[in-house]
C-alpha cells in the first residue's frame, strides 16, 4: 500500500451512519467495519477516486493533525479495508 | 405439506449453507425456477415461492409430521417473513410494563432461557426465537408468534412445572417444546419494544450491563438477522436501512451474566429495574 495508490469502492459495499459513526456493509460476504467521524471523512474521499496522498491533502485542510500521523492512519485504515474486501486498491506506481 | 420422499440429488450446488459449530451441515439454500429449495439433509425439504407467498414442505420418509412442522415454524417462517420485507432476529421477546423488552444473541447465549424464567413468573412472552420487529409510532413493536418455548434440559429441570404441556419430540432435536398455558404465559399482542439486550458469552464473572452506540448496535442486528436469500442485494439493501433506523433508537444494552440457574432471579430483578427506568437518552 502508497500513498499513491487509489482506492474504490465495490458496488456490493454499502455504507450506513448511525449516530456519529458510519457502518460499512459488504452485501456479498456480509463483512462489516464500523468507522469512527474521521474515518469516515477518509472513506468519502476514498469514493471519490483520489489517490491516498490527495486525500491526506484534503484532509490536512480540515483536521489539526500532522502529516506523518495523518498518512500512517491512511495507510492503515487503507491496508485494513482492503484486507476485508471493502475497497479495491489499484497502484500507479 | 407433501408426501413424504426421499431427497433427490441438486443439480446446482447451494448458494448459501449453515452449518454448526462442529461443521456438520445443517440446511442448504438452493434456487430452483424462481424460487427457493431449503433442504434440510435427512429431514425435510422445503420449496419456498419467489414471492414467499407459498412453502411447500416435503419430509423425508420416517420423519415425523411434528419434526416438521417444527422445522416450519422455527427455521423457514422467519426466513418466509424476511424476504416478505419483515425485520426478523435471532432474539427472544418478554412483556415488561406496557412493552417489550428483546433478548437477542445467537443459539445457546440463553435468550430462551431467559424468556421462560420470565414467563413462569408471571411476565408474559412473547417469543422465543424469530423475533419480529415493525416500526410503530415513533418507535417499534415487537411482535408475537408461536407460542412455545424451546429449552435443553437442564433449562426445563430448572424452570418448567412437571405439568406443562409441551410439544410432540422431534427428531433432530433433543430441546422440548413447552406449549404455553396458565403456568407459561404467552402475550398475543404486539408490544412497544422498550429494551434490547445483546446477551454477552456468559464469560463474565458478575452482571454486567452497559449501553451500545448506534453503530455498535447496527452491527449486532445485522448479525443476528433472519435472511432468505443473502445474494439478493436490493433485499439486503433494504434491510441495512431499515435495521439503521430500529439501531437509532436509544434502548440497546449489552447483557452479560454467570449461566447459572439460581442466580436467575437475581437477574430478572436487574432487568426489570432496568427495563422500567425512563428512555436512557445520554450518549455514550
Amino acid at each position: 500500500m502508497q500513498l499513491t495508490d487509489t482506492t474504490t469502492i465495490p458496488p456490493q459495499v454499502m455504507t450506513r451512519t448511525v449516530g456519529n459513526e458510519m457502518v460499512i456493509l459488504d452485501l456479498a460476504s456480509g463483512t462489516y467495519f464500523g468507522l469512527d467521524p474521521v474515518g469516515a471523512r477518509i472513506w468519502a474521499l476514498m469514493g471519490e477516486g483520489r489517490t491516498l496522498a490527495e486525500i491526506c491533502d484534503q484532509m490536512l485542510e480540515e483536521y489539526e493533525v500532522t502529516r506523518e500521523a495523518l498518512e500512517a492512519d491512511a495507510l492503515r485504515l487503507a491496508g485494513e479495508l482492503e484486507a476485508q474486501g471493502l475497497i479495491r486498491v489499484r497502484s500507479d506506481s | 405439506m407433501d408426501r413424504a420422499r426421499r431427497q433427490a440429488p441438486v443439480a446446482t450446488p447451494p448458494f448459501h449453507t449453515w452449518v454448526f459449530p462442529d461443521g456438520t451441515l445443517w440446511t442448504e439454500f438452493h434456487r430452483n425456477d424462481g424460487g427457493y429449495l431449503l433442504r434440510f439433509p435427512q429431514l425435510a425439504d422445503f420449496q419456498v415461492a419467489a414471492d414467499a407467498r407459498t412453502v411447500t414442505g416435503v419430509p423425508v420418509p420416517e420423519v415425523s409430521e411434528g419434526t416438521t412442522q417444527h422445522l416450519y415454524l422455527n427455521q423457514i417462517l422467519p426466513l418466509v417473513l424476511s424476504k416478505l420485507g419483515k425485520l426478523v432476529f435471532h432474539a427472544s421477546a418478554v412483556e415488561i410494563g406496557a412493552g417489550a423488552v428483546a433478548f437477542v444473541g445467537e443459539s445457546g447465549r440463553g435468550k430462551s432461557t431467559l424468556a421462560a424464567s420470565f414467563a413462569v413468573s408471571g411476565c408474559r412472552f412473547l417469543t422465543d426465537d424469530g423475533l419480529v420487529v415493525e416500526p410503530s409510532g415513533e418507535g417499534f413493536a415487537a411482535l408475537p408468534s408461536h407460542p412455545s418455548i424451546r429449552l435443553w434440559d437442564d433449562s426445563e429441570a430448572a424452570l418448567i412445572p412437571p405439568a406443562a404441556r409441551r410439544a410432540p419430540p422431534v427428531h433432530y432435536t433433543t430441546k422440548a417444546r413447552f406449549l404455553a398455558d396458565e403456568n407459561l404465559a404467552f402475550c398475543e399482542t404486539p408490544r412497544p419494544l422498550r429494551r434490547v439486550y445483546f446477551l454477552g458469552d456468559g464469560g463474565s464473572t458478575r452482571l454486567e450491563l452497559h449501553r451500545l452506540s448506534p453503530a455498535e448496535t447496527l452491527l449486532e442486528w445485522v448479525k443476528h438477522s433472519f435472511l432468505l436469500d443473502i445474494e439478493e442485494l436490493p433485499r439486503l439493501a433494504s434491510h441495512f436501512d431499515q435495521v439503521a433506523a430500529l439501531a437509532k433508537q436509544p434502548i440497546h444494552y449489552r447483557l452479560d451474566y454467570p449461566r447459572r440457574f439460581e442466580d436467575l432471579a437475581a437477574v430478572r430483578q436487574v432487568i426489570l429495574a432496568h427495563a422500567r427506568e425512563e428512555h436512557d437518552d445520554r450518549c455514550n
